[in-house]
């Protein structure tokens, strides 16, 4: 063992350094000035050591050609088009591509204006972060606190913006959170990210229904209609409902639809429309959801005025239609 | 020691960038190792306490503002600070076996882990919670266990290269 006073006086100017810096960052929220060098600094450093690790080589300079662009969705879809004339090689490729259109056919159906994107590295400080890097930054219109989707659904929202790099916030991150809604029942509540554990719904209606299976879409934030979430973006499926018993709150795990460690592609949302058909962009459901019958939750303001239109008429004789029910042995 | 300097930062620089564009993207089952702590580790193994504590300070300050990092800056610099210096202390060992080598791996590992959780916590990072704190522990000490027997010497044998006269 050898130990100094100076090495132990070092130590200490050292710590007290950290920690200034830490109140200052701290202060300043996140955005102070070193944040920013960072970016600016190893941002392209990033994207440049990828590109090398990454084993598919042609296929970035196309996709770099793609980001550039910017520009609606019809342009982007042409592009893929020439791009799967020309990539019909390698299965790695095509997955991409079928990814790259998945996002596109999304973002089409939603009209969002999207800047796509690939993730150049993920971010894990010792374990405790889900973040990660995508090759897209304010050069090419991406700000911070913008949605981020994947053709599957929601991915996470952007944080620090560089020039040419953006990080983002995935959905799995412990820090997470994002206004939800209930396909269907339209009840609200929000999504929280677990890190290792599963994401959770809490939803703030404690006597509607939330079932196994139901689906969950970003609700959108009625001020800033475009930021920090879209609406409409699929979230996840329930999984499991939590006892909560006495609570003022209903608790349900998440399963995402979209598979955080294995993403890739991703588009950042820089532009959406006013107002998003509601559950326009749910994919299809292996099992139809029941529509709510109209003697539900629903009625308690008793105006009816705003209650979606159910069409009672043809929903109420269900029962009847079905074959002699179960008899008794 | 401008030689090592350099050397030390130019492995560190490496490895945080292999970090996050390399073993991160990997998405290994319930963890990964941290390169860079492993490297700050072989370092101060060498080059002693007050190196050990100035080079994880850096090396930290660097994984602070890279990219993808999200947490207050100054907390993995503080963390590979005490690291580096613990790590230094146990320098002029002569005859330092595998074992040793790894168990100081181990250990900085946890106590990177430990100091980086305390601090988030007083600060209210919602990432720092016990059963994360616990899985990262367990998780970053045995990834880093396992790959510290390959970088643990290649660092040293960088480090004689770089200084034959040592």
């Amino acid at each position: 063992m050898r130990d100094s006073r100076r090495a132990r006086l070092v130590l200490a100017l050292l710590l007290l350094t950290a920690f200034t810096l830490i109140t200052l960052d701290f202060r300043s929220g996140g955005g102070g000035p070193f944040r920013t060098v960072g970016n600016t600094v190893f941002g392209p450093i990033e994207r440049a050591v990828t590109a090398v690790t990454r084993p598919i080589g042609s296929f970035f300079a196309s996709l770099g050609h793609l980001n550039s662009y910017k520009s609606d969705n019809a342009k982007l879809r042409a592009q893929n088009r020439k791009l799967l004339e020309e990539l019909r090689t390698s299965d790695a490729n095509r997955a991409h591509l079928l990814s790259l259109e998945r996002l596109d056919h999304l973002a089409g159906q939603a009209q969002f204006r999207i800047v796509a994107a690939r993730v150049v590295a993920i971010g894990n400080a010792l374990d405790f972060e889900w973040t990660a890097t995508i090759d897209a930054g304010s050069n090419d219109g991406v700000r911070r606190n913008q949605t981020v989707i994947n053709g599957d659904g929601l991915v996470g929202k952007t944080l620090a913006v560089g020039p040419t790099t953006s990080t983002i916030r995935l959905g799995a991150d412990p820090e997470f959170t994002a206004g939800a809604r209930l396909a269907g029942t339209q009840e609200s509540g929000f999504v929280d990210g677990g890190g290792h554990n599963p994401m959770t719904f809490t939803m703030l209606n404690t006597r509607a229904p939330l079932n196994v299976g139901d689906r969950l879409v970003t609700a959108g934030d009625t001020d800033n209609h475009d930021r920090p979430f879209v609406p409409e973006v699929p979230i996840g499926r329930i999984t499991r409902v939590l006892p909560t018993p006495g609570q003022l709150y209903r608790k349900a795990v998440v399963a995402p639809f979209v598979d955080f460690t294995s993403i890739d592609i991703v588009g950042v949302v820089v532009a959406a429309p006013r107002t998003v058909p509601r559950d326009s962009l749910l994919p299809p459901s292996p099992s139809p959801t029941p529509t709510p019958g109209p003697g539900g939750t629903g009625g308690t303001g008793g105006t009816g005025q705003q209650s979606p239109p159910p069409s009672p008429g043809t929903t109420s004789g269900r029962r009847s239609t079905s074959p002699s029910p179960s008899r008794t042995p | 020691m401008s030689r090592r300097t350099a050397l030390a930062g130019a492995v560190a620089i490496t490895a945080l960038l292999l970090q996050v564009t390399v073993i991160d993207r990997l998405h290994l089952p319930a963890g990964r190792p941290d390169l860079a702590l492993v490297c700050v580790v072989a370092f101060a193994l060498v080059g002693g306490p007050t190196y050990g504590a100035v080079l994880g300070f850096g090396v930290g300050f660097l994984a602070d503002i890279m990219p993808p990092a999200d947490h207050t800056i100054g907390l993995l610099a503080l963390a590979y600070a005490v690291v580096g210096y613990l790590a230094g202390l146990v320098e002029d060992v002569e005859e330092r076996s595998v074992v040793t080598t790894v168990l100081m791996v181990g250990l900085a590992s946890a106590v990177a882990v430990v100091v980086f959780a305390m601090i988030g916590a007083l600060l209210g990072n919602a990432h720092i919670s016990l059963s994360a704190v616990a899985h990262s522990l367990a998780a970053t000490v045995i990834y880093d266990v396992v790959l510290a027997p390959f970088v643990v010497p290649l660092v040293s044998g960088a480090v004689r290269h770089a200084e034959p006269a040592g």
